[in-house]
C-alpha cells in the first residue's frame, strides 16, 4: 500500500487526537484511582503482601457499598521492590498514565523519599509507614501522612528500657541505610537524656556482606557491656551468630521485626535474653479486631500483621478525606485528611460510618486499627503504642507497653 | 497517558545513550565492561554535587560528569585494560560495586543512603509540569542525537575499522603497527564519558539519586539492549534499548488482563519475558535484530574449485 500524503495526514491527526477524544468521553463518570505501591520483594518483601491485601479488602468493601461520592474506586497496585529506582518508575506510571490522586503503602523510607519530588510536583497525596527522621523535610505542600512513629520515638522507648535495666553504656551497630543511620543518631540522644552514653563510634556495616566477623570482633573489642543492633533479620542473624561465636556476654537490644520466628529458628537458644521493641497495633481494640476480621484473621491476643493494620488506616483515611473534600485534587484531599483524622467530630472506625455522617454534614474523627491516627501539623503521627519484650525460651515475653509521644 | 509516554521516552533515551556507549566498548572493541552502572552513577553524582553543592548550572554539571567519567574510565583502563575478556569483566564489576559502596558510605559528599536531592533541572524556566517534562525530553533526545551521530561517524571511519580488527584478533592490527593498547584505552574512555553523561541526564531528570539507583540490574538491561539490538551496529543498539524499555515498561499495562496474577508475579513476569526474549534472540538470531553490516572482502576473480570427496 502506498502511503499518500492525505492518508498520512489523516492517520497521524487521528492518532494524535485519539487520547484527547477518549479522555473527553470518559471524564464524567471516571472512577477514582488510587495507587498502592508496596514492597513485594526486596528488604520489605515480608510486609508488602499484608499491606496490599488490606488496601484491596477496603476498596472491595467500599465499592460494594456504592463507592466514594457515587464513584467506584480503582486500586492500581505496583511493586516498589523496596528500591527507589524501581519505585520512581512505578510512581511515574501511576501519576502520568493512571492519573492517581494518591500513592499509599510505601514502606522503606528511601522509597517514600524517592517518589516524594514526583508526588509534590503532581500534587499527589502520600500516606505511608516509615520512620526515618528526615521524612517530613521533603514535604513542602503538606501532602504527606505517616502512620508509623519516627525513630526518635522508638529510641526514647528503648533507651528508657535500657536505663531501667541499668545498662547505660551501650555500643550501637546497624546496616548503612537511612533507617539505621537516623536510629543511631536519635538513640544516642535518647540515651544521653537518661544518663547513659554510647560506647565508641556507632558502627555502620554494609548489608549483604558475606561475613560479619570483623564487625563482631570490633563490637566485642569495644568492651561495651551492652549492644543495640538496629539491623533487619537478614543482617542481624549473621552479626548475632558471630557475636555468640566470639563469646560476647553482654545484653543485646534489637528491633522486634528483626528477631521474629526466622531469627529465633536460625540462632536457637542463643536468642534468650535479647530485649526488643517496636510499635504495635493496639491488641484487643475494636478497630484492630475489625481489621483482622476483614482480612480473614482471628484475634488471638498477639500482634498480627503489624503493617497490614496501618495499611487499613492508610486507605480508610484517604477515602474519608476524598469523601469529605468532595474532590480528588491532592491539596484538597490532604487538608481534609487532617480534619477527619484529628477531629473534632464523632468517632468513626470505618469508611461507611464516616461517609454517612459526612453526607449528613457532620464532622468526624477517624479512630484507626494501628493507632488513633492523629497527626502533627507536618503529617507525622502523634503517638502510637510501643511494646517492649524479652526473649525467653524462644518466646517473646511482654515487659511493658508504652504510648510513645512524638515531641516536636 | 501522553505525559507517561514522555516519561518513558525520556528513560528510553537515557538507556539508548548507555547502550550506544557500551556498543562502542563491547560491540566495536570487544571490551567486556560490566561496570556500566559504575560510570552511570559517577556521572549522576558528579553532576548532582556540582550543581547542588557548587551551584553550577546544568551544563556545568554535565561537563563535570563527563570529565569525571573520562578520568575514572582512563584510570580504570590503565589499571586493567591489559587484562582481557573475563578478567576485565570481573574488574569492572568490582569497580561498579566499589563506586556504589562509596556513594553509600561517604555521607559528607553524597548524602549517604539518604541520597542526593537535585533541584537543578535542564529546563529554561519553570513553565509547569507538562512543559518541563517535554523540555527534559528534548534535552535527552538532543543528547541521543549527538551520541548517535558521533558513534555512526566513529564506526564508519578507519578508526572504527581498527577497533573492529582489535575485537576480532588483536594480533593482526598490532602486526600492522597499530598501538592496540592506546586504541582500547581511547574506546574505553569515550564510552565511560558517555555513560557518565547519561548519568548526568538521569540525575537531573529523576531529581533524587540514592546508591540503590545504581545497582547491577541497570547494567544488565543495558547489556540486553546491546545483545538484542545487534552488537557492533549502532542503530541496532538504539533499537535494542527501545525494545528492552518497551518490554520492561509496557508489561505494566498487561496487569488488568492478568487478574489471576498479583503485582509481585507481574513484576517477576517482566523479567521472565525479557529473559525469554534474550534466549530466543541468542538462539535464533545471535547477530541481533539489526546485525552488524559485513564488510565483505573483494573476492579474487578466480576461485579454487571446491574439493569434492
Amino acid at each position: 500500500m502506498d502511503v499518500t500524503r492525505r492518508l498520512f495526514l489523516t492517520g497521524s491527526t487521528l492518532a494524535v487526537a485519539a487520547p484527547a477524544l477518549l479522555r473527553h468521553g470518559l471524564a464524567q463518570s471516571e472512577p477514582i484511582k488510587i495507587g498502592s505501591l508496596v514492597p513485594l520483594s526486596g528488604g520489605g518483601g515480608p510486609y508488602g503482601p499484608e499491606k496490599v491485601q488490606a488496601h484491596k479488602a477496603v476498596v472491595d468493601l467500599v465499592n460494594k457499598q456504592g463507592g466514594v461520592l457515587g464513584r467506584q474506586v480503582v486500586l492500581i497496585s505496583e511493586n516498589s521492590e523496596t528500591n527507589p529506582e524501581a519505585a520512581v518508575r512505578a510512581a511515574r506510571k501511576m501519576i502520568d498514565a493512571d492519573r492517581v490522586s494518591a500513592i499509599i503503602g510505601t514502606w522503606a523510607s528511601s522509597v517514600t523519599l524517592g517518589i516524594m519530588p514526583l508526588c509534590q510536583e503532581a500534587n499527589v497525596v502520600q500516606i505511608f509507614t516509615g520512620s526515618s527522621d528526615t521524612l517530613p523535610n521533603g514535604d513542602k505542600k503538606g501532602l504527606c501522612f505517616n502512620l508509623q512513629p519516627l525513630n526518635k520515638a522508638w529510641s526514647v522507648a528503648l533507651a528508657d528500657l535500657a536505663a531501667k535495666r541499668g545498662e547505660l553504656k551501650i555500643a550501637f551497630a546497624g546496616p548503612k541505610n537511612d533507617f539505621a543511620a537516623s536510629m543511631g543518631e536519635s538513640f544516642s540522644k535518647a540515651l544521653e537524656k537518661v544518663g547513659g552514653k554510647i560506647v565508641g563510634e556507632p558502627l555502620y556495616y554494609n548489608p549483604n556482606q558475606v561475613s560479619y566477623r570483623a564487625e563482631a570482633e570490633r563490637l566485642i573489642n569495644s568492651g561495651a557491656p551492652a549492644l543495640f543492633l538496629a539491623g533487619y533479620v537478614t543482617d542481624l542473624t549473621p552479626v548475632y551468630r558471630e557475636l555468640v561465636r566470639g563469646g560476647y556476654q553482654g545484653k543485646v537490644f534489637a528491633l522486634s521485626f528483626a528477631v521474629g520466628p526466622q531469627f529465633k529458628q536460625a540462632v536457637g537458644t542463643a536468642a534468650n535474653g535479647i530485649l526488643h521493641g517496636s510499635p504495635v497495633p493496639p491488641v484487643g481494640k475494636d478497630t484492630y479486631d475489625a481489621y483482622l476480621d476483614l482480612v480473614g484473621l482471628k484475634p488471638n491476643g498477639q500482634v498480627q500483621n503489624p503493617y497490614g493494620c496501618a495499611a487499613y488506616d492508610e486507605i480508610n483515611l484517604l477515602l474519608l478525606g476524598i469523601a469529605s473534600a468532595r474532590s480528588t485534587e491532592g491539596p484538597r484531599i490532604a487538608e481534609h485528611i487532617m480534619k477527619v483524622a484529628n477531629g473534632p467530630g464523632a468517632r468513626v472506625t470505618t469508611f461507611a460510618q464516616g461517609a454517612k455522617l459526612l453526607a449528613e454534614g457532620k464532622a468526624i474523627n477517624y479512630d484507626g486499627a494501628s493507632s488513633s491516627a492523629d497527626f502533627l501539623p507536618n503529617g507525622m503521627l502523634k503517638s502510637r503504642d510501643f511494646a517492649l519484650y524479652e526473649i525467653e525460651g524462644d518466646k517473646d515475653v511482654l515487659l511493658t507497653t508504652t504510648t510513645s509521644d512524638a515531641e516536636q | 497517558m501522553d505525559a507517561y509516554l514522555v516519561a518513558i521516552l525520556t528513560i528510553a533515551g537515557i538507556y539508548v545513550i548507555l547502550a550506544l556507549a557500551l556498543n562502542l566498548q563491547f560491540g566495536l572493541t570487544g571490551l567486556v565492561n560490566f561496570g556500566v552502572v559504575g560510570f552511570f552513577g559517577l556521572g549522576a553524582y558528579a553532576s548532582g554535587i556540582a550543581t547542588e553543592s557548587f551551584h553550577a548550572p546544568f551544563v556545568g554539571g554535565l561537563a563535570v560528569a563527563m570529565a569525571t567519567g573520562a578520568v575514572a574510565g582512563g584510570l580504570l583502563a590503565l589499571l586493567c585494560l591489559r587484562l582481557s575478556g573475563d578478567f576485565l569483566a570481573i574488574v569492572t564489576l568490582g569497580f561498579a560495586e566499589t563506586v556504589r559502596l562509596i556513594f553509600n558510605n561517604e555521607d559528607w559528599l553524597t548524602g549517604g543512603p539518604k541520597g542526593l536531592l537535585i533541584m537543578t533541572r535542564p529546563v529554561l524556566a519553570d513553565f509547569g509540569r507538562t512543559a518541563n517534562a517535554w523540555m527534559v525530553l528534548g534535552v535527552v533526545l538532543a543528547g541521543v542525537a549527538v551520541t548517535l551521530a558521533l558513534m555512526l561517524r566513529l564506526a564508519g571511519t578507519p578508526y572504527g575499522r581498527v577497533l573492529r580488527a582489535i575485537r576480532e584478533d588483536e594480533l593482526v592490527p598490532a602486526t600492522l603497527g597499530k598501538n592496540v593498547f592506546v586504541y582500547r584505552l581511547q574506546s574505553f574512555v569515550i564510552g565511560s564519558m558517555l555513560m557518565a553523561a547519561a548519568g548526568s541526564l538521569y540525575a537531573h531528570y529523576v531529581q533524587t539519586i540514592t546508591p540503590d539507583n545504581f545497582t547491577t540490574p541497570v547494567a544488565i538491561l543495558v547489556w540486553m539492549s546491546v545483545i538484542v539490538g545487534g552488537p557492533g551496529n549502532m542503530r541496532g543498539a538504539v533499537v535494542g534499548a527501545l525494545a528492552v524499555v518497551t518490554i520492561y515498561e509496557g508489561s505494566r499495562f498487561l496487569t488488568p488482563w492478568l487478574g489471576f496474577l498479583d503485582a509481585e508475579q507481574v513484576s517477576a513476569l517482566r523479567f521472565i519475558v525479557i529473559g525469554t526474549v534474550l534466549i530466543l534472540v541468542i538462539r535464533f538470531r545471535p547477530e541481533g535484530l539489526l546485525p552488524e553490516p559485513r564488510h565483505t572482502p573483494v573476492m579474487p576473480a578466480t576461485r579454487r574449485p571446491a574439493l569434492k570427496g
